[in-house]
């Protein structure tokens, strides 16, 4: 389908497979954190405002995995950014004013950086539809290799702030806890994936991985998300807040898949796919557990979360397994995107890169079981000066369960059967390497 | 069939707990069905195997790499000892839980981690190993923060940390491995990593490297040390039979994994050997020397469990030193495994039986609680002598194969003699030392007479009353242990014996299992245990044994106190090397660091935006013309107010002055010049300017003319 908005400037809309994969994604968690918004939302007010822009907000990411070229997908973008700002604002607080006002600085700075991308594309490339294996001119390219690298970088920084990469997520602990939980839940869950999607179509459908592999833009984009990966956990792992504390462990694990992109090889491609996948289930059910508290105690800060296994015992159940899955203990499914992660980053074969990115990983891996198991073990385990008798029940009612029941399943057998959504990705990864 | 044994037993675990919920006795009962029911099922599969080649299993697509488990020799001994073990633990549990609360919870971990444990022994690739071994990390936690006492969760979380850390570096092991070899299945591995090799001689260090990660992770789970933190914090305080698991078997699941490092990925390699060799002693003296100093009767035993490792590790180097004369080595690691397992299994109960009734585990306060509990008596005096390596009962078959395998490589290789004949020595003293430790528990606890102040703390009447309607099958009528709780002792009791009284018939085809999953070669000729050689080892140790006991546990570690002699607590707490070293380490110090460096990055773009925001993009005034002063003035009174500000704020916030330095400085500046204008055109600053003149000219002729008289 296309529509040309001016002369030259064609807007299309066309699926393929790597725009389905984010495109049920999105739609799914969607669902999901709607049937939560029902319980959840009746304490709030504004809730037609909420629920009118937080599906206008779904339409548009759709509009991001559906758009066949670059002009559109720019277009989607710049809509989802604004569009999800009333999601932030929701409590009219000055501190979500606050928040707002940032949330819209960086991803409108970031989307400007970007923009630099895409003139160059449209000078140098041959098309603006997107073509896996890219579509760079390599008669005009020639001798414009600087100009080719700097402009990767600029794309890269300015559309990682949406996906919370060093150095622009400072959005992200801001904007995380002044909005209503499934709202945030969204927003880690699935915008910052929106981030990666608009790299990955620039790498690899636009200017093409081969250009790129053993480049410094290569080196430096790596380097970012290494940072971003350690620099998130430890955030997180000293951050008091809860959902602040998600907010940052949604910064390193984001990276974790751009981790993947960055490298440009096959398994760690698929990793960072497979981690897209299960990091927005997990982080998806976080915040939604984190709202269950929230709406039922009160509770903002970890440190009154002691007993609250006895008090919500199925929320802190699901709870936990959702960690242990972000922290990758087998069988559960991050383990997965792990191996692949490690494995594709050894195949890479890069100088100090190719080790230190798998002990980033694990370094990230004990702070991310230091800061969410450790929630488990006060939850679970108060001490024996605890008072068990009087204790009430206090589980959330079916609305807020059943999503995050479906949520916790499918990112724990999605580890233990993995064979179908490898064999997805792969096929998604084959097409495009 | 391979994967019930593993699955099927966590499943058990959930069932249990539902069941739990409703009656407890019912899930009591289910519980002993299922773990009789593995025993079972693995013995059918063993003998299975043995008449019709190795039973094995793959689901490639399982948990994403694919599961793969094997029955073997060594698979199948250990697997059967992990079925024995849960079932004498889960019937012995019945009576010691029957006053805990929370017993639902403990029931549905411990039959998940039964499931767990023999996956670990049944896997056949890396990647099983690293998933069964990580449940069972995890499942196992909820033993020891099962009494949720500051001490406990204390120990829990140390001995999670250890996990989790210990399974992370594995990890990172496993990464390098799987990306040298391609493959991670245990028994292709060996030529995996000699084609790398031989492809390109720098990997070997790259697989030193793997390996010693990959021996972080197993050797914090066997208690090695310096990773054997968790070991004396953790048994004192879980549930006995618990105890008996952590120790008996969790262990050896550690060991298992050395074993696969040492046998597989490094087969006879001596500068490994000679590490684990190191590592080994070490582990073997230091628990010994923990052992005679603690009066916590778990704690020893747990110092006692660290000893033995260590003894086994010592077996691990050896094979890997003896290289292709392995056997005695191979012989003694597996025997000694099988027997520390059984030993702890039947000490651990014993002590449990102890704590049931006392409550209480210091050796002061349960003296002579044993007399004339002869059941008791003979049970673990059965394990003492056992540990201890007493000719006759099993240790002493173990002991001997391994201090064997030491004299042996003196003969063979002849370097360094001096060093393995120190080794020698240590590894006799620390048997000396454990017989020591032994008889410091047994003496205690059985010979010596108490206080008369032992408050049985179980079966008071009116606990009897109330606990009518639980049925935990042992008499209530002041006996101190129940039928069914007395045949769980007896059982691996008699076990002992028979392993150690028939050398040849038992203890020797277990042994022989064992070889090719060790990879050793076999001995030529029978082993003559009984020979005046291999006695005499046996005769110093216990002879080293007695006088350890004699001088140091009766003289220095007991005094004089009320008219009594009691044993004096000599466990160095400042000796702790988890607070010296890792919890502030781990705790502070790194993370302090991290923190700070990283935070800084983590408001990089917000300072830099605030500062943009601040000095490029501020609203400017527009310029005015000046009231007094110039542009000089202006500039630095600005600056002087600016400072005098932020003095304000910081350093003169009690008594802040308030001055306007940009009007002082304009007109002091206009004072300056009015005066220097006023001075200039005076007379007498003319005459002081000739002067000034006149001075220097006076000067320059003196000068020149001192240099032209020299």
């Amino acid at each position: 389908m296309d529509i040309y908005l001016l002369k030259d400037i064609p807007i299309l809309i066309r699926t393929d497979t790597m725009g389905l994969f984010f495109l049920i994604l999105t739609v799914f968690t969607w669902v999901m954190n709607l049937i939560f918004s029902i319980e959840y939302m009746k304490k709030e007010r504004h809730r037609l405002r909420y629920y009118i822009f937080f599906t206008l907000t779904m339409l548009s990411m759709v509009g991001i995995c559906i758009s066949g070229n670059l002009i559109t997908m720019y277009v989607f973008y710049e809509f989802m950014s604004l569009l999800s700002l009333p999601l932030v604002l929701h409590e009219q607080t000055a501190e979500a004013i606050a928040a707002g006002k940032k949330y819209i600085f960086y991803s409108m700075g970031g989307a400007f950086m970007g923009l630099v991308g895409f003139f160059f594309i449209y000078r140098y490339g041959t098309t603006l539809t997107f073509t896996p294996g890219g579509v760079i001119n390599p008669g005009l390219i020639e001798g414009h290799e600087t100009a080719l690298y700097l402009v990767t970088l600029f794309v890269i920084i300015g559309f990682g702030s949406k996906a919370g990469m060093f150095p622009l997520h400072g959005w992200l602990p801001a904007a995380h806890p002044v909005a209503p939980s499934p709202a945030s839940a969204y927003l880690s869950g699935n915008i910052t994936k929106m981030g990666l999607f608009v790299i990955v179509r620039y790498i690899y459908y636009l200017i093409g991985p081969s250009y790129l592999k053993g480049t410094w833009v290569q080196y430096a984009f790596i380097g970012l998300t290494l940072v971003t990966i350690v620099m998130g956990s430890m955030m997180a792992y000293k951050e008091g807040l809860f959902k602040k504390r998600l907010a940052y462990s949604t910064v390193s694990q984001v990276s974790y898949a751009l981790l993947g992109i960055a490298f440009m090889t096959k398994w760690a491609l698929v990793g960072a796919l497979l981690h897209v996948v299960f990091h927005s289930l997990v982080k998806n059910t976080l915040f939604e557990v984190a709202g269950a508290v929230i709406h039922k105690t009160g509770f903002k800060n970890v440190k009154d979360y002691k007993d609250l296994a006895r008090k919500m015992p199925v929320t802190m159940w699901c709870y936990t397994l959702v960690s242990l899955t972000l922290v990758g203990v087998p069988p559960t499914s991050a383990f997965l995107s792990k191996w692949y992660l490690a494995q594709g980053a050894l195949e890479a074969s890069l100088p100090v890169l190719s080790w230190l990115a798998p002990v980033c990983l694990i370094i990230s891996a004990l702070l991310t079981a230091g800061y969410l198991l450790s929630i488990t073990l006060k939850a679970f385990f108060p001490g024996d000066e605890y008072d068990y008798p009087c204790l009430e029940k206090k589980e959330p009612n079916l609305y807020m369960l059943i999503p995050i029941l479906i949520m916790t399943v499918g990112a724990v057998v999605s580890g233990i059967w993995a064979g179908p959504l490898v064999n997805i990705v792969n096929n998604i990864v084959n097409g495009i390497l | 069939m391979l994967l019930a044994l593993c699955i099927g037993p966590m499943a058990a675990g959930i069932i249990a707990y539902c069941i739990g919920r409703r009656n407890k006795t019912v899930r009591d009962y289910f519980a002993d069905i299922v773990t009789v029911l593995e025993t079972v099922l693995i013995i059918y599969l063993s003998i299975r195997s043995l008449k019709g080649g190795e039973l094995s299993f793959t689901a490639p697509y399982l948990c994403g790499l694919g599961l793969s488990l094997k029955l073997d020799g060594f698979r199948m001994i250990y697997g059967l000892v992990a079925a024995l073990m849960w079932t004498c633990t889960v019937i012995f549990s019945r009576e010691y839980m029957a006053h805990y609360p929370r017993t639902n919870r403990y029931y549905m971990f411990f039959l998940a981690t039964m499931g767990a444990t023999v996956g670990v022994f049944l896997s056949a690739d890396l990647f099983t190993t690293f998933l069964f071994f990580e449940i069972m990390s995890f499942t196992s936690y909820t033993w020891v923060a099962h009494d949720e006492t500051r001490e406990s969760l204390r120990a829990a979380e140390t001995y999670l940390a250890v996990a989790v850390i210990g399974g992370m570096v594995m990890l990172l092991g496993l990464f390098f491995l799987y990306n040298i070899t391609g493959t991670l299945v245990i028994d292709d591995i060996y030529d995996a990593v000699s084609m790398a090799v031989k492809r390109d001689p720098l990997i070997k260090s790259r697989v030193y490297t793997v390996s010693a990660l990959m021996l972080t992770g197993f050797a914090a789970k066997a208690g090695m040390f310096p990773l054997h933190i968790w070991l004396p914090k953790a048994h004192p305080v879980a549930p006995a039979p618990a105890s008996a698991l952590l120790s008996g078997i969790l262990t050896k699941s550690g060991i298992f994994g050395v074993l696969i490092i040492s046998t597989d990925i490094l087969r006879y390699d001596k500068n490994w050997g000679f590490m684990i060799l190191v590592f080994g002693v070490i582990t073997m003296f230091g628990g010994a020397l923990l052992g005679i100093f603690s009066i916590n009767l778990k704690r020893t035993l747990a110092c006692s469990s660290m000893s033995q490792i260590g003894f086994i590790l010592v077996g691990i180097g050896m094979q890997g030193l003896l290289a292709a004369e392995n056997g005695l080595a191979v012989r003694g690691t597996i025997l000694h495994m099988v027997n520390h397992s059984i030993i702890k299994l039947v000490l651990f109960m014993c002590a449990g039986v102890v704590y049931m009734n006392l409550h209480e585990l210091n050796l002061n306060k349960i003296r002579g609680y044993g007399r004339s509990k002869y059941f008791l008596m003979i049970c673990f005096l059965a394990g003492g002598l056992s540990i201890s390596g007493i000719p006759g009962f099993s240790g002493y078959l173990s002991k001997t194969l391994l201090h064997e395998s030491i004299v042996e490589y003196m003969e063979v290789s002849g370097a360094m003699r001096g060093t393995y004949k120190f080794i020698e020595y240590v590894f006799l003293l620390t048997g000396g030392m454990t017989l020591a430790y032994m008889l410091k528990l047994f003496v205690a606890v059985f010979i010596e007479s108490g206080d008369g102040s032992l408050s049985h703390v179980r079966r008071s009447p009116e606990e009897i009353y109330m606990a009518e309607d639980v049925d935990d099958g042992s008499d209530r009528y002041g006996r101190y242990l129940g039928t069914a709780s007395r045949m769980a002792i007896l059982i691996p009791t008699i076990m002992l014996l028979i392993l150690g009284f028939m050398p040849y018939k038992v203890s020797d085809r277990i042994a022989a299992l064992a070889f090719p999953f060790m990879h050793g070669q076999e001995h030529a000729g029978t082993i003559a245990y009984f020979s005046p050689a291999n006695l005499k080892g046996s005769v110093i140790s216990v002879a080293l044994g007695i006088i350890i006991y004699l001088v140091v546990v009766r003289k220095l570690l007991m005094r004089e106190e009320e008219g009594k002699r009691v044993y004096i607590d000599a466990w160095p707490k400042w000796l702790d090397i988890e607070n010296i070293i890792y919890r502030p380490l781990l705790q502070h110090i790194i993370p302090f660091i991290l923190a700070f460096v990283l935070r800084i990055l983590d408001r990089m773009a917000d300072h830099v935006i605030s500062l943009i925001h601040r000095t490029l993009l501020r609203e400017v005034e527009p310029r005015r013309p000046l009231l007094y002063g110039n542009a000089f003035t202006h500039v630095a009174g600005v600056a002087a107010n600016r400072l005098s500000a932020i003095l304000n704020r910081t350093i003169r916030r009690k008594n802040p002055k308030y001055v306007n330095y940009e009007e002082k400085l304009a007109f002091s500046f206009d004072e300056a010049l009015k005066t220097v204008r006023l001075t200039s055109r005076s007379v007498s600053f003319g005459l002081m300017m000739f002067s000034i003149g006149c001075i220097f000219t006076l000067v320059y002729l003196i000068i020149v003319l001192l240099l032209h008289v020299k």
